[in-house]
């Protein structure tokens, strides 16, 4: 288990990308799949950056926590997201509406959405004052590996 | 990350090659530079052969675009998407926004 620990701003993402790409590099994984993931690390960590630390005493000092594991049995990973900002799960809002004029008026969810269907497995906790969101992709392959 | 763009004047037409990945960090300067030839041609044809990757922030600029598209009766087109990004497209619904030649 490897883990990162940056403040949450948007300048942070690269580094947040980078470190998950690092431990993604050491187990064979294909490119479509390290796309998605970077993807859906890009997606969670805007959404702290954006939105964890509003309206807090003191957001400049807000912090993000990423995880990664690698499983066994499938192959797979799991990266968590924490924060201590307000409590949130992104995952209650159902928003997979792709009419033209829920796409043209959405103004945020989009991330979500790309998140829920690009990976196997999203969950949400909050624990001992942190918001913790977990992903889990399978590296073996199609969705039914 | 980083992202290169290639414009060809044909007229009335513009095409703009997109390379690399649009991402949070890039995605409010691509969506100015796109909107910005929104404006000045009819038709757009966005060439993302070599587009690798694009997130909800860069989906945001391209809504922009086709907004201001529709508003001024031009046509937004794409071609050469890749699979990668097409499935970012297929997902939100963003299929809708484009004519793909």
């Amino acid at each position: 288990m490897e883990s990162l620990t940056v403040p949450a701003k948007i300048d942070y993402l690269d580094e947040a990308a980078d470190f998950i790409e690092a431990n993604l590099q050491a187990l064979s994984c294909p490119d479509k799949i390290q796309l998605q993931i970077r993807l859906a690390v890009e997606e969670v960590f805007v959404n702290i950056a954006s939105y964890a630390y509003e309206g807090s005493a003191h957001p400049e000092t807000g912090k993000a926590v990423l995880t990664f594991t690698h499983l066994e049995n499938p192959s797979r990973v799991q990266i968590s997201f924490a924060d201590e900002g307000v409590p949130f799960n992104p995952l209650d809002k159902e928003d997979s509406d792709t009419s033209e004029e829920a796409i043209m008026a959405r103004a945020g969810g989009m991330g979500i959405l790309l998140v829920k269907n690009m990976m196997d497995d999203v969950e949400y906790v909050y624990r001992d004052g942190q918001n913790i969101l977990t992903v889990t992709k399978n590296l073996t392959g199609g969705e039914d590996a | 990350m980083s992202m290169d763009m290639n414009l060809i004047k044909r007229g009335t037409e513009g095409e703009l090659q997109l390379i690399g990945y649009i991402d949070a960090s890039n995605a409010a300067e691509v969506e100015k530079i796109i909107v910005d030839l929104v404006g000045q041609f009819d038709t757009l044809i966005l060439d993302m052969e070599k587009l690798e990757y694009v997130s909800s922030a860069g989906l945001r600029a391209f809504r922009h675009a086709f907004m201001d598209m529709r508003k001024k009766h031009g046509t937004l087109c794409a071609k050469n998407v890749s699979s990668s990004v097409m499935e970012v497209f297929e997902i939100t619904g963003f299929t809708r926004l484009f004519k793909f030649i």
